[in-house]
């Protein structure tokens, strides 16, 4: 069996493509909700809400294409529609990003607890340490904290928020209506965590909910940030690609869980994907096609994509040379991913044909099997949706996909657990 | 009508399921239509940031019956707002732990998903506990914490005027979502805040969310004077009332501000029954019930002035402690006033600018005279949220006021800031 999210931003989605609605009621929360009851009737695990502070102005040194072009921009903050989502399904997981480097770890313990009761045990958080230098200067600094120190950062972060998650015993609350005690105070304590970045003293003042800990989901490639993930994450987020290349990342995860001395199966790796579907196997090919077309002729959109990823500025170099060496501070994978084993290319060739995301691309029946065959392949756990959420998407991959992959037993056919944790770990 | 996101009256009479309800978001859903049915212009969630052992030093009062338990305001708002349609909806946010740039993200956010009807209430917390929570041990001192809240608001104001009201153009003909000439970094460098903008967030219908405040001392009455859209006022008597709105209007004079921009809201509790005799019964059944736990009661005040009083002797006279840098304002009332302790205590359990006791046609016709006394603008109703509490009001009390046509019949404007300040 596999597990299905779909990977998304509060901002507008394909804005200016077709199908889209034109993205046009954004920032109407509408299209988000229709979204996430769509998924939760497929039997999805969950919406993974990623997010950012900043608007992108590292290509051409102007924010001129983010904005001209809804490039990652504008990004709404997902916190605000975690509630409502929750309010409008019962089953499907809800996971939103939360810097590690900005947030206030009694601010995050005390909303995601607010959240996990809000939403009766089905809110995740994602946590990311944030690598962008204009996110840093928007929270007052002079540029962001170099990769490695972020990752020490989050750790703290981490132990301070688990700590005031937990500072409640799972049996603290008593509701003896009989003695009048509503909790045990002497289950409840202080924290008193003094790290090398965060200190807070605790207790929360509020009671955990039905997760206690809510679902941590994280997506670092580095080597610290595999650690990390290792160390705190119940999902991961990872890039998809050669599936080589995908099993040594999940199999090395899986050995890192067990030096952990957790369950490798505990922990759910989902491959980002894009999904192309068709009536027919040919018609998804012809989609394809048309799709990588307009890639060919639109190299500023994986350009910009590589500035925003790398900090650095694409439009410097000449599109028909091969591109100096990259160095970054920021999301070093993601940047690698680009340019690594094609250095002999031109920046124009790699911006008009590099796809790093692997494809899955057929009919509902054709899909499924590829999807099959890449799971026999990996090992596990699954895959997240990384398409625009359109109305369209969701009909392709609830309607049509979702339907072929549960008369397969590929997916869940009812969510059999009362909370995230519970129905990530169901299978 | 104000609340906290907690648990009232566990284990008490009249509460219905209330140990299903922690957390859970059902009774303040219930109390948001009832308020809207009823009128109200807002639905005020005050807060804290911790769990308080001041008393005695253990959390044995805070816990015991769950009073002290403060789930976090801001994501039941939504909640509330998919619920009703006009009422506006305010989250207590403290400016000593939200960064301006994450308050402005998120409440320009939250400004969407709500249709333009939310707000937040600046508190500049002081309790030392509640700092340590959030790491900060160093107390600031009670004038320069409004130093800081005026620069941390004059921050998220130019956040949220980092993109021009032009600037969203979503052209599909010529593939130009927004115009980057018109959104701007802000480059704020002040003495306690940086923050380089722009917002990534595009404006919402309120473009600025409605600011809200509450606090008596000379600092911070400048604050809410200078910043706020509604104040929210705890004072003894008609006369502290008149001056209070008298003063709001003068300083806002003086700032070059419309003294009318800024809607001053006075605390009551009122005691609803259907005779006033009963409303007396009621009233005394309350106050026995509060002597007779004597110790719950300190146990709040020791909270709320971060002093220890089980140490105290409770029939001694309150000491003189104005030193104190919590509620400068209110620890001067009490040394002033010569109580005892006890007396005090009970004194303060109820907040109320007047008291208000009677059927529903006594209060509304009180209630207007007070009003035309001071000269504005309406009342914040602190009750504990019980079922029978939100029916008093919003279906016995609300009822009385529209029928002597001193509150709205119906919304007249989209937005809450507009309905705000229609009248």
């Amino acid at each position: 069996m596999m597990h299905l999210g779909w990977f998304l931003s509060y901002n507008p989605q394909g804005w200016g493509e077709i199908h889209s609605d034109r993205g046009n009621h954004f920032p109407n929360p509408d299209m988000f909700v229709d979204a996430a009851r769509t998924l939760e009737r497929a039997g999805f695990d969950y919406l993974m809400i990623e997010d950012g502070s900043f608007i992108p102005d590292a290509y051409g040194q102007s924010m001129e294409y983010s904005l001209r072009s809804s490039f990652a921009a504008p990004k709404h903050d997902p916190m605000a529609l975690v509630p409502l989502l929750a309010a409008n399904t019962d089953r499907i997981g809800i996971i939103a990003t939360m810097t590690t480097t900005f947030y206030p770890p009694f601010l995050a313990a005390r909303l995601m607890t607010t959240l996990d009761h809000l939403s009766h045990g089905r809110v995740g958080f994602n946590l990311v340490t944030s690598h962008n230098d204009r996110t840093a200067q928007n929270y007052g600094l002079e540029k962001q904290f170099p990769h490695d120190q972020r990752y020490e950062i989050a750790t703290d972060w981490a132990q301070a928020v688990t700590k005031l998650l937990t500072s409640w015993d799972e049996d603290a609350v008593v509701d003896d209506v009989e003695n009048g005690v509503y909790a045990d105070h002497t289950k409840v304590h202080t924290v008193d965590h003094e790290g090398p970045y965060f200190s807070t003293r605790g207790p929360l003042n509020a009671p955990p909910g039905p997760q206690r800990v809510p679902v941590i989901c994280q997506a670092g490639g580095s080597p610290v940030g595999r650690e990390f993930a290792a160390t705190y994450a119940d999902t991961i987020v990872a890039p998809s690609g050669p599936l080589s290349w995908m099993k040594e990342y999940r199999d090395d995860l899986r050995e890192r869980l067990s030096d952990h001395g957790r369950n490798p199966d505990d922990v759910k790796i989902m491959f980002l994907c894009d999904f192309i579907i068709g009536d027919t196997h040919d018609d998804a090919l012809e989609l394809q096609r048309r799709k990588h077309d307009e890639q060919a002729q639109d190299p500023e959109k994986v350009l910009a994509r590589m500035s925003f990823a790398s900090g650095v500025d694409f439009a410097q170099f000449d599109l028909d040379a091969p591109v100096p060496p990259i160095e970054t501070n920021a999301a070093k994978t993601t940047t690698d991913a680009y340019f690594k084993g094609r250095e002999h290319m031109t920046l124009r060739e790699i911006a008009t044909s590099v796809n790093t995301s692997l494809e899955i691309v057929g009919s509902p029946s054709s899909a499924a099997d590829q999807m099959e065959a890449v799971m026999a392949e990996v090992g596990g756990d699954g895959f997240l949706i990384g398409n625009p959420v359109t109305h369209r998407a969701l009909a392709d991959i609830a309607g049509d996909l979702a339907p072929e992959l549960r008369r397969r037993g590929l997916i869940r056919s009812e969510y059999t657990e009362d909370t995230l944790r519970g129905n990530l770990r169901a299978y | 009508m104000g609340t906290g996101f907690g648990v009232y009256n566990w284990n008490g009479r009249w509460t219905g399921n209330v140990s299903q309800d922690v957390g859970n978001p059902q009774l303040f859903v219930d109390m948001a239509t009832s308020l809207e049915r009823a009128g109200f212009d807002y639905m005020m969630m005050e807060d804290s940031s911790v769990l308080p052992n001041t008393h005695r030093g253990t959390f044995e009062s805070s816990v015991k019956n769950g009073g002290t338990i403060r789930f976090d305001p801001v994501p039941l708002i939504p909640f509330l707002t998919q619920a009703t349609k006009h009422i506006g909806i305010i989250a207590t946010i403290s400016t000593s732990f939200y960064h301006p740039f994450m308050a402005a993200r998120l409440f320009s956010t939250l400004d969407h998903v709500t249709n333009g009807r939310v707000g937040m209430n600046l508190v500049t917390s002081s309790n030392k506990s509640a700092m340590q929570n959030y790491g900060l041990t160093d107390l600031i001192p009670h004038d320069e914490r409004y130093a800081r809240a005026n620069e941390w608001v004059d921050v998220v104001k130019a956040l949220w005027n980092s993109w021009d009201e032009d600037a969203v153009l979503m052209d599909e003909a010529n593939g130009i979502f927004a115009d980057h000439n018109k959104v701007h970094t802000i480059d704020f460098e002040g003495k306690y805040y940086k923050s380089r903008g722009p917002l990534n967030t595009i404006p919402g219908p309120q473009r600025h969310p409605v600011i809200c405040q509450a606090g008596g001392s000379g600092a911070g009455r400048d604050f809410g004077a200078r910043n706020a859209e509604t104040i929210i006022a705890a004072v003894k008597g008609v006369e502290e009332m008149k001056q209070y709105r008298d003063d709001v209007t003068a300083r806002r004079e003086a700032m070059g501000l419309d003294p009318k921009g800024v809607k001053v809201l006075f605390l009551i509790s009122p005691i609803l029954a259907d005779s006033t005799a009963e409303a007396e019964e009621k009233q005394a059944a309350q106050h026995a019930a509060a002597a007779a736990n004597i110790d719950a009661q300190v146990a709040g005040f020791s909270y709320f002035t971060s002093t220890d009083w089980s140490k105290y002797d409770y029939d001694a006279p309150f000491p003189d402690l104005s030193k104190n840098e919590g509620h400068q304002s209110t620890m001067n009332d009490f040394a002033r006033s010569g109580a005892t302790i006890r007396e005090a205590v009970m004194n303060h359990r109820v907040q109320e600018s007047v008291p208000l006791l009677g059927t529903p046609e006594k209060i509304a016709a009180e209630m207007e005279e007070y009003m035309d006394y001071a000269g504005g603008d309406g009342y914040l109703v602190a009750m504990p949220v019980t079922r029978r509490n939100i029916t008093d009001i919003a279906d016995g009390l609300a009822p009385a006021l529209r029928n002597r046509g001193v509150i709205r019949s119906a919304y007249t404007e989209p937005t809450f800031r507009q309905n705000l300040l229609a009248y």
